[in-house]
């Protein structure tokens, strides 16, 4: 790890799946293990043709059940790991992600989203968001970052290790099929010249010393006898999940002081949102926008303040309802009316925002 | 509000319009634009129309990556023809090839201009088939003037440097299809 990929600073033209690759070898990775799906595919691609020159690994597995268990084990032994999937692939490697919930492991996983249910297309969709915040058995007890374009995938993705090693939960890019395949221009850094440290990792088993006696025993355990047992070692985790939560949460907000229609949305949709609110702001229309950063934790909170100010909410998102049925709960009480742009598995343009916004108004 | 150029590009798989738009692209950024493309990877991608939705703005972040009506569409099959009027209003300068036959009744009637140009029959009969995408890229960069005809040139050059070096008459054929294709659209606009 002596080598530095990524020199100062430079401006780079090219697709959000590259960005992935580059941003993973200036986290310092050492290790990716994957499964092929689209529309993350050239995550690995870049990957394998990147990690070589820079003395880092990859391990292709049979399926991305076991690239899940196996990304696991690479972190249990001290390495920095991560994997990326899609669809299909991110609902088999559900399993693994919970395990790493319950047992702390601080995995990093890159999803691009596509369109479902089941096989579907290939191409783009925010449907993930139920599965990537609460799939599988457990409480979601997860880091979610939804991405909007190339500078944060780079940006978060590199955080995402940081996030995960710090407070040892799981932790997610949640991309999608446009930001995967499509080419726009990011700055790229070294994160140390921006002041950025890496958490170190370490080992989570195997450590020097006998158990019991010169250490406590490295007991992570994933399997529970009695009800009584699970629910306090539950209870637990979810108390320190709450505690870390406000250091964790983010979120950002676009002319909301004085808006009289919220557009609330996440993602690469947020982009649609910024372009609608100059144009409706340039007609005189008091538009705004709410976007969370982290969907897991979710800014509930500052959410709820927003809304409150503001007569009307638009939620826009393509999928049926998914992203707001994480935000409905934080806005428990309020009258405020509410419209909604469900679009599951198809693109939002800025165009049909501000025509629904016209309509609202 | 700064000003954004959408461009649709749609052909047949193998007439190369994705490796335009990532030219013009790349071109585009190069001069400091915002820019940003994106190929429709769907089941086209295996034989079927072959859209790229390019997007390049002056400075600011472009937004959603695909959009509803474009400014300028090329579209280069009949199907292309026929799976493009979906992005054509009024304000659409749209650009065919005259090659192509009976598609009479399928050119959009709201378009602001509908161009034909010869691009095929140009490539084929006095350039060479294989520099038929640049004939295109040609007049997209003087129909849409989204980057200057020297950053075109560089663009080629950072793209197709390593076989220029091998065949110098390449760079000519290259650069020759870029100008023809300027010409084409010249005029008509």
């Amino acid at each position: 790890m002596a080598d530095k990929p990524i020199q100062g600073e430079k401006r780079m033209f090219m697709t959000g799946n590259e960005v992935c690759a580059y941003a993973a070898l200036a986290a310092g990775v050492d290790i990716m293990y994957g499964y092929p799906i689209t529309p993350q595919n050239e995550i690995m691609h870049y990957w394998t043709r990147l990690a070589p020159k820079h003395n880092r690994s990859f391990l292709q597995t049979e399926d991305e059940i076991s690239a899940g268990f196996t990304t696991c084990g690479g972190v249990l032994s001290g390495k920095r790991a991560f994997t990326a999937t899609a669809g299909p692939g991110n609902t088999l490697m559900q399993e693994p992600m919970s395990m790493a919930e319950m047992m702390r492991i601080p995995a990093v996983f890159i999803i691009q989203q596509r369109g479902g249910p089941s096989t579907a297309t290939v191409i783009y969709s925010q449907q993930e968001v139920t599965m990537t915040c609460y799939g599988a058995n457990g409480e979601g007890l997860r880091v979610v970052y939804s991405t909007a374009n190339h500078q944060e995938l780079y940006d978060y993705t590199i955080k995402a290790f940081n996030t995960a090693w710090k407070y040892r939960f799981p932790t997610f890019v949640l991309g999608d099929g446009y930001q995967a395949k499509m080419r726009e221009s990011l700055t790229m850094y070294d994160p140390e010249l921006r002041g950025i440290k890496m958490v170190d990792t370490y080992p989570l088993v195997g450590l020097p010393g006998k158990a019991g006696a010169d250490r406590d025993p490295a007991h992570l355990r994933n399997t529970y006898n009695t009800e009584e047992e699970l629910y306090e070692v539950v209870k637990e985790l979810v108390a320190t999940y709450e505690k870390f939560a406000p250091e964790i949460v983010e979120h950002t907000t676009m002319e909301c002081d004085d808006a009289e229609v919220v557009i609330l949305c996440h993602g690469i949709v947020s982009r649609a949102a910024v372009e609608a609110i100059r144009e409706l702001r340039a007609d005189g229309v008091k538009a705004g926008m709410f976007r969370p950063i982290t969907l897991r934790p979710f800014p509930a909170e500052p959410l709820r303040n927003v809304v409150q100010k503001a007569k009307k909410l638009l939620i826009v998102e393509s999928a049926e309802g998914q992203f707001a049925r994480l935000a409905l709960p934080s806005l428990y009480g309020l009258t405020t009316p509410m419209e909604t742009i469900f679009k599951p598995g198809q693109g939002i343009t800025s165009d049909e925002i501000v025509k629904k916004i016209k309509a609202m108004a | 509000m700064a000003k954004v150029v959408k461009i649709a590009l749609a052909g047949e798989g193998g007439q190369g319009v994705q490796s335009v738009a990532e030219i013009l692209t790349e071109a585009a950024n190069e001069e400091g634009k915002e820019a940003l493309y994106i190929p429709n990877f769907g089941v086209e991608q295996r034989g079927g129309v072959s859209i790229a939705f390019v997007q390049i703005s002056d400075k600011e972040k472009v937004g959603s990556p695909k959009f509803e009506k474009a400014d300028i569409v090329i579209a280069l099959s009949d199907r292309a023809i026929r799976r493009c009027a979906q992005y054509v209003d009024g304000n659409t300068v749209f650009v065919y090839d005259t090659f192509i036959e009976g598609v009479e009744d399928d050119l959009p009637k709201g378009a602001k201009k509908v161009i034909g140009i010869p691009a095929i029959d140009t490539a084929k009969n006095e350039l060479h088939p294989r520099v038929f995408n640049i004939i295109i890229m040609g007049a997209v960069v003087r129909a849409t003037h989204v980057v200057s005809e020297e950053r075109a040139k560089q663009a080629l050059e950072d793209k197709l440097g390593y076989k220029f070096e091998q065949d110098p008459k390449l760079r000519e054929l290259n650069y020759r299809a870029l100008e023809r294709g300027m010409q084409l659209v010249e005029g008509q606009l």
